[in-house]
């Protein structure tokens, strides 16, 4: 339910509000997969956040995968590289998206680093 | 007065062994009736999601013959310009329909041509909706507010659907049983029409409530006995959720992959417009039509009805041998010598171009499919499908759905994937089932945790709880997996999903013949109640079966049903020793996409 109105926000403040909320009830009902994932897309808009405000690039809202890609596209890859050690993402996964990342932008040089 | 184009438009319902026209006819006698009642020019205004099953019960010419001159498409702010004297909407009972109504005849009003204002609610007046009507102030400029009970809508000679969208949603998920209500309501009427199922069977939760209401129903009605021969011996309510395995495993049957792949709606299917194009000649081939191709698919074409329900695999030998038939039939023409055998070819001619060009129609069909069917992914798609129908690794992280995950493929086909998995192992194991869910979040959005916890609900997706995984003992026990699934010349149902026997069908199987107390054991396993009830025929209306006559049952399926179960349905209706031939009946025909889809839920985001 809160997750539902989360959406309906346009403010990032009042979004967060509503999540944590939503984690309380994931909480009381016993759902620790879902208050954990609701906790790390929490976390993940708040990332998101900071790198529009240093970097200027769009990502807030997408999710996990679309921000890495987005973020390797525009070179950002230290950046990319914490994301993907924050949320324990899997290897495979990472080296699938930063080949494709790489590939399309033609980024040969970066791609003979791995 | 039935127009000849009408006729023909409808033959396919009579050829059934049930003549679902009458059906049919009972309805548009109704929507006559109503139409009647308001006297005068009309125009109609639609609701949009009625339009595509109206169109099975009657075509425009029927509303002209009344009168009815403009059709418009519900929708908000003031209504179209019409000079008529009766506006009618056609709508569905939903309260944010209402409130567009009450926008239309408000600023209607303001234009101060006096106008009659109508209601025809689809499937069922509803009380809210007046209240709503009430509330917004407009309730008072309705002459008529009226409903048109169409429950089951036929769709084939053997084939009715109720065409709720949300059937399954509704019952397994947000339990309101109103579907149901309409289904035992549609039984009902059947009933009236078609003489009292003097045997019920069922399966499952949903099962068991439209048999009740069935039941008292009856008891309210008793003393106005239909005197009708019997047409149904046996009706068998199956509940979707206790197949859940088969709508998600991909349609292997031509039928069942047109739709898999493009979509039937309403007996209509739209197709790319590249492959269709070069037929029209002396057109120079400058602009290709941007518009899809729309064909409409039942039994009245005969090739259509011959290879509709095969294998894919056999469709190719089977279009080929069409070919070479129509063509020998048209070299006739040179074998033709006196007049009278010119004549009579001359005669053949209409039917042999129409033959000519359903068999273009479906070559060109067929050549689309097969590009996506021989495709890689097709096939890898298939193998790992069938890997988890045998059983095959499905208590560990499959690397293909990994893969698929990576590259972003379509999350319905994930979620397909996932589910079918979890459905053949009785539940995933909790690690199992969170590493994919976390996949999916961190891929897809965060937002379908929504979705995942509706497909939870539903029981598509659950973690394993302590008990046996039963799914193998169930496939043992039905036989629904066969090695030896014959394409060509199909010996088993199981070649609808080339190897896969639909666990659905094999009950409705298993119950003509032996009967379900062999399986007692394999039912008690399978979620919800099975049941059997009778109801009293009235003395002499007992059917005298004549030596070697056959059974007919009516299956209803709630919560949808597949292209592929329908065709194996019609292959048991075939065999020469079944006994028992089948009508089918359904809240909604559905495939994987379309059902996976309606448990989704779409977010609106708001863009920060």
């Amino acid at each position: 339910f809160y997750v539902r109105a989360s959406y309906q926000e346009g403010k990032l403040e009042a979004r967060l509000s509503l999540l944590q909320s939503a984690v309380d009830e994931y909480n009381k009902a016993k759902n620790e997969f879902a208050a954990k994932a609701t906790e790390e897309e929490m976390r993940l808009l708040r990332f998101q956040r900071r790198v529009e405000e240093e970097k200027g690039e769009r990502v807030l809202g997408y999710s996990l995968q679309d921000t890495m890609h987005c973020l390797l596209a525009a070179g950002l890859h230290k950046q990319a590289e914490q994301l993907y050690k924050d949320f324990r993402v899997p290897d495979k996964r990472y080296w699938w998206l930063k080949l494709s990342a790489l590939a399309e932008k033609e980024d040969w040089d970066e791609l003979e680093k791995f | 007065m039935i127009s000849l184009a009408d006729r023909k438009m409808a033959a396919h319902l009579s050829y059934g062994r049930v003549n679902l026209n009458i059906l049919r006819e009972a309805a548009r006698k109704e929507l006559r009736e109503f139409l009647d009642k308001c006297a005068g020019s009309k125009a109609i205004v639609w609701d949009e999601y009625l339009t595509g099953p109206f169109g099975l019960i009657a075509q425009y010419s029927l509303l002209k013959e009344h009168e009815v001159e403009k059709m418009f498409t519900l929708k908000g702010g003031r209504l179209p310009a019409a000079d008529v004297k009766n506006i009618i909407f056609f709508v569905r009972p939903r309260l944010e329909l209402m409130d567009i109504i009450a926008e239309n005849v408000i600023s209607e009003d303001k234009l101060r041509s006096p106008r009659d204002f109508h209601i025809l609610f689809v499937p069922r007046h509803s009380l809210l909706c007046e209240q709503r009507l009430k509330e917004q102030g407009v309730l008072g400029s309705f002459i008529n507010i009226d409903e048109y009970i169409l429950d089951l809508i036929p769709y084939d000679g053997d084939l009715l659907s109720m065409e709720s969208e949300s059937a399954f949603r509704e019952c397994y998920l947000e339990s309101d049983q109103t579907s149901l209500y309409h289904t035992a309501k549609g039984l009902m009427t059947l009933q009236a029409l078609y003489g009292t199922i003097p045997q019920i069977f069922g399966k499952g939760e949903c099962a068991r409530h439209v048999a009740n209401m069935m039941l008292r129903m009856k008891r309210e009605f008793a003393g106005s006995q239909t005197q009708i021969l019997p047409v149904f011996d046996t009706l068998l309510l199956l509940d979707r959720n206790v197949d859940l395995l088969t709508p998600l495993a991909t349609q292997l049957t031509y039928e069942g992959l047109i739709d898999e792949i493009y979509g039937i709606t309403n007996g209509y299917v739209k197709l790319p417009p590249e492959k269709f194009a070069q037929k029209k000649q002396g057109e120079g081939g400058k602009d290709l039509p941007n518009e899809p191709k729309k064909l409409q698919l039942n039994s009245a074409e005969e090739l259509y009805a011959e290879i509709r329900d095969k294998n894919f695999n056999a469709v190719g030998a089977a279009l080929s041998k069409k070919a070479k038939i129509i063509s020998a039939a048209f070299e006739e023409r040179h074998n033709a010598k006196t007049v009278g055998e010119i004549k009579q070819f001359v005669s053949q001619l209409p039917h042999m171009q129409a033959a000519r060009s359903s068999l273009a129609n479906h070559t060109s069909i067929a050549e689309l499919i097969k590009d996506i069917t021989t495709s890689e992914a097709f096939f890898d798609n298939l193998t790992v499908e069938q890997e988890f129908m045998t059983g095959v690794d499905t208590d560990k992280v499959n690397t293909y759905i990994e893969d698929s995950i990576a590259q972003k493929d379509p999350l319905i086909k994930i979620l397909r994937l996932v589910c079918m998995q979890s459905v053949c192992n009785n539940g995933l194991k909790q690690k199992v089932l969170d590493h994919y869910k976390r996949e999916i979040l961190q891929t897809y959005g965060y937002e379908h945790i929504l979705t995942l916890s509706n497909l939870e609900k539903t029981g598509l997706l659950k973690p394993q709880t302590g008990t046996r995984n039963s799914y193998p003992t169930i496939r043992k026990t039905l036989k629904l997996w066969m090695e030896d699934a014959n394409e060509q010349n199909p010996n088993d149902i199981s070649y609808v999903y080339s190897g896969y026997a639909p666990l659905s069908v094999r009950l409705t199987q298993l119950l003509a013949r032996p009967g379900w107390r062999s399986i007692e054991e394999v039912l008690k396993m399978l979620p919800g109640p099975h049941f059997e009830e009778r109801q009293q025929l009235p003395a002499g209306l007992h059917k005298k079966r004549q030596q070697g006559e056959n059974r007919t049952t009516l299956v209803f399926f709630l919560g949808g049903v597949t292209y592929a179960e329908i065709a194996a349905l019609r292959f048991l209706s075939q065999m020469e020793d079944g006994g028992t031939e089948y009508i089918i009946a359904t809240t909604k025909l559905i495939n994987g996409t379309s059902w996976v889809k309606s448990l989704m839920d779409r977010l609106e985001t708001l863009p920060f």
